[in-house]
């Protein structure tokens, strides 16, 4: 039996923010990697966002293509919109906007780098703390004395002892399990992601994308699939909640890689298929169970991807950061109970996490509801779009008479998007804007303008001088 | 396009027996057969079962865990070392 003040089962970047954190505090920590390296289970789509380089600058500062060679700054994002032809009907590329606040995202989106790279890295600040990492080592069980935890136990047997366990191991977690925190996930909080990686040499990268590094294919035959290139390759990736699978997941992602235009981009790019990939990915519309004596959970461990699209690194990292905090102090005043670290749950929610998960439940239902409804919304949510966006640069009639077309037809798409309007964005925008719900959806009030605005639409001008 | 999946991953041998099925439990929902990406559950005369070698295929994302309410799949990761290797993930 070994002891340690305390025990982190994971080496991702949740479980090694929070074995830094701790050694950094002074405690004896040892945390377990059930992969020979960190990073060689792990699949992500894997963008960084840029609130880690804010919240953790010493760290991210240090982040080079020295250390992570597949590094690419996103700074250019496209949503493809691809109708229920299959037919790219459009796209729209951005750049971060004039009122993105802070660097590095005015700069970039995302900054995207291989797990296998970046993990291992990450993994380093901890050790380099002074924490003991033990790879090659599955955690099997949690060590109990009179019902009470207190250690862990790999697939030798071997025990291991602290006051404190962190649950840093993912979305199927033996902490969360063996700890009674949680059997399972209800279907709908965690969803099936799974990609390839595909091998592209960078010059082509480079010279065809240029400063475009992540992409959104937004369909209406598959759920939105995000695209995100690395220096030498890209993943071309799509998930959704379990119970939404009426097929194998692989028939939809192959439903983009063979879009034309798809085959296209891959001849250009000279990109070949490397590798296929499949992971399950929480996404809750709030974290819930996430302590109990002795233990705490982190990451996706804990639930903490956001609600919206599911961002999961850095809220890895922050709840890593914490959890380790709460446990020092808890292990200093000698009191590991549920009540004690029940501060972790305070903690979180005042962090920029726990602010995403204020509108945790709109957020979650509005992606529910749009991207990851391909046939029931985005059918005609794509071609709605593109008849307003793409539908006025066209020469087939006068453009006065085109504006009328086009509005009549938006028209027609009002019995699907008036009940999806009501029913998930006017919600959120309540819940952001701290707004009264049933004053904003007052149906009086809603059935008096309506109308009129869409009479207003299509009606035809009045001929000029009789 | 047709990608040929097998030249698409890596593993270290010898992670034994990780997944298992408990009949008395399963009650033929037919679920783990639609959600695993390798195709490694099978039916054959009404009874599931997953394929001879699927510790050479499997991608242990455990969704065959997840999707089974019936709780009559048992999973553990493979011992610390082996199964899938994600180069690039
Ligand atoms: C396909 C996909 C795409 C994604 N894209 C993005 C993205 O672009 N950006 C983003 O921010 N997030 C993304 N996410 C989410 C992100 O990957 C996760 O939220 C993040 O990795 C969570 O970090 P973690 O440290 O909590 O857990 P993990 O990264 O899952 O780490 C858990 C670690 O514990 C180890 N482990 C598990 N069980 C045991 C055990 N019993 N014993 C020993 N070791 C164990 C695992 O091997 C693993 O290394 C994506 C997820 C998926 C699946
Ligand atoms: S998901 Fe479970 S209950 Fe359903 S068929 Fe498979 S093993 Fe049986
Ligand atoms: S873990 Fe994933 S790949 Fe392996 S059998 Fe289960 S569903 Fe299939």
């Amino acid at each position: 039996m070994k002891n340690y003040d305390l025990i982190i089962v994971g080496a991702g970047p949740g479980g090694s923010v929070a074995a830094k954190t701790a050694a950094e505090n002074g405690l004896k920590t040892i945390f377990f990697e059930r992969g020979r390296n960190p990073g060689e289970k792990n699949s992500s789509g894997c963008g960084l966002g840029p609130r880690m380089f804010r919240d953790f600058p010493k760290m991210m500062k240090e982040l080079t293509p020295e250390e992570c060679p597949s590094m690419r700054a996103g700074i250019a994002a496209r949503n493809y919109f691809i109708n229920k032809d299959d037919i790219v009907s459009g796209y729209i590329m951005a750049r971060p906007t004039e009122s993105v606040s802070y660097e590095p995202a005015k700069s970039w989106i995302t900054m995207n780098v291989y797990r296998s790279e970046f993990d291992p890295w990450i993994a380093k600040f901890a050790t380099d703390a002074g924490a003991e990492l033990k790879t090659s080592t599955l955690i099997v069980d949690l060590l109990k004395e009179d019902g009470k935890i207190c250690g862990v136990i790999d697939e030798k047997g071997e025990k291991y002892r602290a006051p404190i366990v962190i649950g840093a191991d993912g979305v199927i977690s033996t902490v969360a399990r063996k700890s009674g925190l949680r059997k399972r996930w209800a279907q709908n909080q965690v969803t099936l992601t799974l990609q390839y990686d595909f091998q592209a040499p960078s010059e082509k990268i480079d010279d065809i994308m240029g400063d475009e590094t992540l992409a959104v294919w937004w369909g209406s035959n598959f759920p939105a699939s995000y695209q995100v290139f690395f220096n030498d390759g890209f993943h071309q990736g799509l998930g959704n909640w379990m119970n939404w699978w009426d097929k194998n997941p692989l028939y939809y992602l192959n439903r983009v890689i063979n879009l034309k235009y798809y085959q296209r981009l891959l001849k250009i790019l000279d990109a070949k298929p490397r590798e296929l990939q499949s992971h399950l990915l929480p996404w809750l519309d709030y974290p819930f169970n996430t302590h109990t004596d002795g233990v705490i959970l982190i990451g996706d461990a804990g639930g903490f991807p956001c609600p919206l699209e599911a961002e999961g690194i850095y809220p890895a990292m922050v709840t890593g950061k914490l959890a380790a905090e709460i446990a020092s102090e808890a292990i200093t005043s000698g009191d590991v109970s549920k009540v004690t670290l029940k501060k972790f749950d305070e903690e979180w929610q005042n962090t920029s996490i726990g602010k995403e998960f204020e509108a945790g439940y709109e957020l979650w239902n509005i992606w529910k509801a749009l991207p990851f409804s391909p046939k029931e919304t985005m059918s005609w949510f794509v071609p709605m779009i593109m008849e307003i966006l793409g539908g006025i640069f066209d020469w087939s009639q006068p453009h006065a008479k085109r504006v009328r077309q086009i509005a009549s037809h938006v028209k027609s798409y009002m019995p699907k998007a008036t009940p999806f309007i009501m029913t998930y964005v006017f919600p959120l925008i309540a819940k952001v804007f701290e707004d009264d719900l049933d004053k904003l959806m007052d149906p009086k009030k809603i059935m008096k303008v309506l109308p009129k605005l869409l009479d207003m639409l299509p009606q035809k001008k009045k001929k000029r001088g009789g | 396009m047709k990608i040929e999946l097998e030249d698409l991953t890596k593993r270290v041998l010898g992670t034994g027996d990780f997944i298992t099925i408990d009949y008395a439990k399963c009650n033929n929902c037919d679920c783990c057969l639609i959600i695993c990406v390798m195709n490694l559950w099978r039916k054959k005369e009404g009874k599931i079962y997953i394929v001879d070698d699927y510790q050479s295929k499997c991608l242990e994302c455990a969704a065959c865990y997840q999707i089974c309410d019936a709780g009559a799949i048992k999973f553990q990761y493979p011992n610390g070392g082996t199964g899938i290797v994600i180069e690039k993930g």
